[in-house]
């Protein structure tokens, strides 16, 4: 995805279970609204309400229905 | 109404007076961010520190507050994201608190923008049986950014009590008071078993409504112009360069020169000097406290004139920084590079924390993830970051000297230090964890929290500084007097002369830097000011008083954190890398006949 894209979470890969928990407690679950708000240096994103950094590795994790 | 009606209707609005055999004990949980500590002092009428970053409220904070005429007991727990599952540190102390046997009833305190994400901890902290209720904080933001939540339905549906607050005007807080005595153990109506985060979905589908969004856009267009590279370096210079005005122009260059000239060359230490000399007939004692090392005026002075102007401004600008959110947004642009250090963006918080205060700044590599990392920040910060005293120093003395003499500290320090960091992340057995983290939203703080954090930091130091620096100041007196600093300078000579070029004079500034960093360096600024050091020299002395080991407080600190072998390793590298890069600097400018 890149910025400015949206979309909604359609599920988080649980193939390393702290990062899926710690994804998971921030919100970022089956079904919430996704925001892209950049790419480059770092992936943030607006989910919900909420504004989240990760590194890219984390981004794979994430799976995502893009709308728009 | 009739006086029957009447009559209960007041006797519902009273609060329950119980006849307790101790004070109701009241426990706040929430997530991060979501205005605990601010619902905690209003309730206590207590002020608590307010902080965005993980970690922040280490402590537990515990208060007094009055509900109806009772007086109950008030516990302010960490911001968690889970009470099920999986937990942190934080998280693990929180639900210690919570089950036990000290709580009698839990306010959960929600972020009414955040709907999801409360309810799926309200959720969790279900699972802990005790009686809870809801408080709908920052309800006033949530309805700027286009959220309404029908409260009393979501209320009636969980079977819990939810009031609507406003935490920082002190709304919704009597409500709240007047809620505790209806506060259930929650049965029905929460998700059974572990599924809490879609019944959360389901639940604040089902109760909240957005509208399209008024305004709020500006801050979002802030937070893209600190966030993306192309806006946000510039603005990052933007703000180095202001914070150099406030601590090193302002802090150390003003308010220094008011408070030593004016103040302590002035009155205070002529003033001790002739007291002393007049009613004290011991020498000994004379000279120890207004002697050439006098606790009055060497101990004193430098913690007093010279140390506090600077440190005070930092943390005022550093509270700013943190409670406008720009701190973690810093993050985002570090990462990368931490990660290639064995750390990521999160580290970011202590770094620059320890540009005011090492000590301080390791104590909080605890909201670090793994044990390497924490141990690869305690290492980097003794080795590399400059405490706001020395770096002013170093921007007062090399300042004056040149840019480019500037220029060449700072990137054989950074230099180093990535070397190091890059080294140790290869070396070090054990993870990092990976980059997740929560940003803050971008606001203007409200002062009146960056003055009460200020003046708390200032508190905390001036506690743990003035103390060390008496101490630090009896050491050099006791070393003088037995004549072992002489003999320690002697022995330090051949390495400082020769390997490193300098004035015998600075062995001693060394070794005293050790008992208190900012002391060496005011030591190096009165050798710098006396036209004792070249300009090269100068160089190469702030590189290695920069590099060299942390003063005893940052050590003592680091042997708790860290334990002792590993302090003591540290403090083994740290010395052999300082003394390498000063004797190799000393030999490159020699050869290639460096001035500045």
């Amino acid at each position: 995805m890149s910025a400015g894209d949206r979309g909604s979470v359609v599920q988080v890969l649980r193939d390393n279970p702290a990062r899926a928990d710690r994804l998971t407690a921030l919100g970022v679950t089956p079904g919430a609204p996704v925001r892209v708000l950049q790419t480059f240096p770092g992936v943030v994103f607006m989910c919900d309400h909420t504004e989240v950094a990760i590194e890219p590795a984390v981004a794979s994790a994430i799976l995502v229905e893009v709308s728009g | 109404m009739s006086c029957a009606q009447a009559a209960v209707k007041i006797d519902r609005k009273l609060p329950l007076l119980k006849l307790r055999a101790r004070p109701l004990r009241i426990a706040l949980v929430g997530n991060p961010n979501v205005g605990k500590s601010v619902l905690f002092g209003r309730l206590t009428g207590q002020y608590a520190v307010v902080s965005n970053y993980p970690g922040t409220t280490v402590a537990v904070t515990k208060g007094r507050a009055l509900v109806g005429a009772e007086v109950c007991d008030l516990i302010d727990t960490p911001g968690v994201n889970a009470l099920d599952g999986e937990l942190s540190e934080d998280e693990l102390v929180t639900r210690g608190i919570v089950t036990g046997d000290d709580v009698d009833v839990v306010i959960q305190v929600v972020d009414a923008r955040n709907l999801r994400r409360g309810l799926m901890l309200a959720s969790q902290l279900a699972t802990c049986g005790k009686p809870m209720l809801l408080a709908l904080n920052m309800i006033d933001e949530a309805r700027s950014h286009g959220i309404d939540i029908d409260s009393a339905a979501l209320a009636r549906r969980l079977g819990v009590p939810v009031v609507e607050t406003v935490a920082t005007e002190g709304r919704g807080v009597a409500d709240l008071r007047l809620a505790l005595s209806d506060a259930v153990v929650p049965s029905i109506g929460f998700a059974a078993g572990r599924e809490h985060a879609a019944w959360a979905h389901a639940l604040a589908s089902e109760f909240r409504l957005e509208r399209p969004r008024a305004g709020g856009r500006a801050q979002e267009r802030l937070g893209q112009l600190v966030r993306e590279p192309l806006t946000g370096l510039p603005i990052l210079a933007v703000v180095l360069y202001l914070m150099y005005l406030a601590v090193g122009v302002f802090g150390a260059q003003m308010l220094v020169g008011v408070i030593e000239t004016g103040v302590f060359k002035a009155f205070i230490n002529p003033g001790a000097v002739a007291a002393f000399n007049r009613f004290v007939p011991l020498p000994f004692v004379r000279d120890l406290f207004v002697g050439e090392y006098g606790l009055i005026t060497m101990g004193l002075t430098y913690a007093v004139a010279i140390v506090l102007p600077v440190v005070a401004t930092f943390f005022f600008v550093f509270g700013f920084l943190e409670d406008s959110g720009y701190i973690p947004r810093l993050a985002i642009f570090s990462d990368r590079i931490f990660r290639a250090m064995g750390l990521n963006g999160k580290a970011v918080l202590p770094m620059v924390l320890g540009l005011g205060c090492d000590t301080m700044a390791t104590m909080t590599t605890r909201i670090l993830a793994t044990k390497k990392e924490r141990l690869i920040a305690v290492l980097l910060l003794a080795l590399g970051i400059p405490c706001s005293a020395q770096l002013a120093t170093i921007l007062g003395i090399l300042g004056g000297i040149s840019f480019a003499a500037l220029v060449t500290l700072f990137t054989v320090v950074l230099g180093q230090m990535f070397l190091v960091g890059f080294l140790a992340a290869r070396v070090l057995p054990g993870e990092r964890s990976e980059f997740i983290l929560e940003m803050p939203p971008i606001r203007w703080p409200h002062m009146r929290n960056v003055f009460y954090k200020t003046a708390l930091r200032v508190r905390w130091y001036l506690g743990e500084a003035v103390p060390l620096f008496l101490i630090g100041t009896l050491l050099l007196f006791a070393l003088s007097r037995l004549g072992w600093l002489a003999a320690m300078t002697r022995g330090a000579e051949p390495l400082v002369v020769g390997v490193l070029g300098l004035p015998a004079k600075t062995a001693q500034v060394l070794i005293m830097g050790f008992l208190r960093r900012d002391y060496g360096a005011a030591g190096l600024f009165a050798m710098a000011h006396g036209g004792q050091l070249t300009g090269a020299q100068a160089v190469v002395a702030l590189t290695v008083m920069t590099l060299f080991v942390p003063c005893v407080a940052n050590f003592l600190v680091m042997i708790k954190e860290q334990g002792a072998r590993a302090a003591f390793a540290i403090l083994a590298v740290v010395t052999v890398i300082a003394i390498g890069t000063g004797a190799g600097l000393n030999a490159a400018f020699r050869v290639l006949h460096v001035a500045f």
